[in-house]
């Protein structure tokens, strides 16, 4: 039975690795019978195609708009967590359904105000259309991270004269690093991982990675061995936050939502 | 009232007003980054905007009263209700049984269970390419495998069903491992205390694991197959990459056909009710997930 589960998750990631060392001429024939038939050959070809820039603008857009939502959201979720603020509980259904919305949703309006715009393939577009994914996540895990802080250890600081603002940098933000860690994680893999904004606001100069493997793909013919190796480069960078960040993904659900 | 109570009712106004203020740049961007283009999609729906032709600007319900008797869009939530009920299913099942079969392994346990998280960290367009490679005859290893015996392997991409099924699976892959963590903290959550206690009442091991071990990861599984069920609404990549919503149209599932009414067939205020629909279903849904959160948490 395990054994059967092991063979299932491996399979894909074994024949992915065998793809991207195999000869372009002989990537349809069975592999046991050329094993011979390796190569770096599509290892060189994505270095000189364009999808080292891919790569370069899914860090930009990741890494800026979960910066940028960490910014606003931390204070934010430390505020829901320890205030006796009215309409907490529209605050988390409204940031749940911005999670559970359809993307097409979003996109569809963004997608006209932005050709108006001429923020079509910018920087600036795609990066303010990533924090509708970002910005209700990280909200939402810090304000479940800064709810396991003890209110004690905020209203200590506070009688001790400490200031709103200290007390949230000097107490609770370091009681609640890791999870605000694992909130920046979830921020980025989110973006990293988005295939369908990219796919409609931008066109060639922000191309993010995920877009760009289907140009291996043309009318006529796939290029195999590229997009298999395109596949290995969209992994790597994310596996070891994925690996960092895994019991926090199951911490931050305690309260119910997922990275 | 006392002087030092009316001081501490002050400082308890300010240090709420002090809440507010780190509360509202929040509010201001979830407004103008989400309710904006939320609101332009409501505007959308009940417009006659078309990409191509643009707007006479009528305003009315007729894009909702299409929907009602639109036959692809029946299709569509049939595909998706598939691709949901048997991913979600099949993703619990093995998430489980990982679960299991890993926390009785403890000593090689780590390297296990990276081997396990791998396929989540794939993003879902490198999943989708990887399948179709998988599903694709002349090039599938699975193929060539069967073909040494004399066994061809039919080419699921190309049936219904079998298109259907290859999305599944493919995402099945992608997102047991998340299954496979939830239900792996509640099982370490469960003291082996309760399990001893039952076998020195004599229960089996079959029995403690029934009676025992089971009930106490409800909770897991109700979340799990929550929080899978919503992300299977959303459908986009696999579908976009494996089957173009093919063969004919059975694939289409809604957020998919929502694209395709807008981005192929120009018809932004037909896709914009499309994605209001889907987004009323994700109101309600999201409103008991609040509410069920609130009873937790308080």
């Amino acid at each position: 039975m395990m054994s059967v589960l092991v063979f299932f998750a491996a399979l894909p990631t074994v024949w992915v690795l065998i793809m991207s060392f195999r000869e372009q001429s002989v990537i349809f024939e069975p592999f046991w019978e050329s094993p011979l038939a390796v190569t770096f050959d599509n290892y060189l070809g994505i270095t000189r195609s364009e999808f080292p820039r891919a790569l370069l603008n899914s860090f930009i857009c990741a890494g800026a708009s979960t910066l940028l939502a960490m910014i606003v959201g931390v204070p934010a979720g430390f505020a829901l967590a320890k205030s006796r603020l009215s309409g907490k509980f529209y605050a988390s259904w409204t940031l749940l359904l911005l999670r559970m919305a359809p993307p097409v949703g979003f996109v569809i309006p963004l997608f006209l105000l932005y050709v108006n715009a001429g923020l079509i393939d910018s920087y600036f577009g795609l990066i303010t259309a990533y924090m509708t994914l970002t910005l209700p996540l990280i909200v939402w895990s810090m304000w479940n991270s800064f709810a396991q802080v003890p209110d004690e250890l905020v209203e200590a600081a506070i009688m001790d004269g400490a200031s709103l603002g200290k007390a949230f940098l000097l107490v609770a933000l370091p009681a609640a690093r890791p999870g605000a860690v694992a909130a920046a994680i979830l921020g980025f893999l989110i973006v990293w991982n988005d295939f369908f904004y990219a796919l409609i606001i931008t066109r060639s100069t922000t191309v993010t990675a995920p877009v760009a493997v289907m140009n291996f793909i043309s009318y006529d013919s796939v290029d195999w061995g590229s997009i298999a190796v395109a596949s290995i480069a969209l992994t790597l960078p994310i596996l070891p936050l994925m690996v960092m960040a895994n019991r926090y993904i199951v911490q931050s659900l305690s309260g119910a939502v997922k990275g | 009232m006392t002087a030092k109570s009316t001081k501490q009712v002050s400082a308890t106004a300010d240090l709420e007003r002090g809440y507010r203020n780190m509360v509202l740049p929040a509010v201001l961007a979830v407004g103008i980054f989400a309710i904006v283009p939320l609101a332009g999609m409501l505007a959308l729906s009940v417009s006659d905007y078309h990409l191509l032709r643009g707007t006479n600007w009528e305003f009315g319900f007729k894009n909702f009263v299409r929907l009602v008797s639109d036959k692809r869009l029946m299709g569509s939530v049939y595909a998706m209700a598939v691709l949901s009920f048997f991913g979600v299913t099949a993703q619990v099942l093995i998430g489980a049984a990982i679960a299991v079969g890993l926390s009785k392994i403890v000593g090689r346990w780590r390297l296990g269970r990276v081997l396990f998280l791998l396929p989540y960290a794939v993003p879902h367009v490198a999943v989708a390419l990887i399948w179709l490679s998988l599903f694709t005859p002349t090039l599938s290893p699975i193929n060539a495998f069967f073909d040494l015996f004399g066994v061809t392997v039919p080419s699921f991409l190309t049936t219904q069903n079998g298109a259907l099924f290859a999305i599944v699976l493919a995402d099945t892959w992608t997102n047991f491992p998340f299954a496979m963590l939830i239900i792996l903290a509640a099982l370490q959550g469960i003291s082996p205390d309760l399990e001893e206690a039952a076998a020195l009442d004599g229960a089996t091991r079959i029995q403690t694991f029934f009676y025992v071990t089971l009930p106490l990861l409800i909770p897991a599984f109700l979340l799990v197959t929550l929080f899978r069920f919503i992300d299977s609404l959303k459908h986009f990549p696999m579908i976009f990459v494996m089957t173009k919503g093919g063969p004919g149209r059975s694939t289409q599932a809604t957020n998919y056909y929502g694209y395709i009414q807008t981005f192929q067939n120009s018809n932004v205020a037909y896709g914009a009710a499309i994605a209001v629909t889907l987004f009323i279903v994700a109101a309600i849904i999201s409103f008991y997930v609040a509410k069920l959160n609130q009873r937790v948490t308080s």
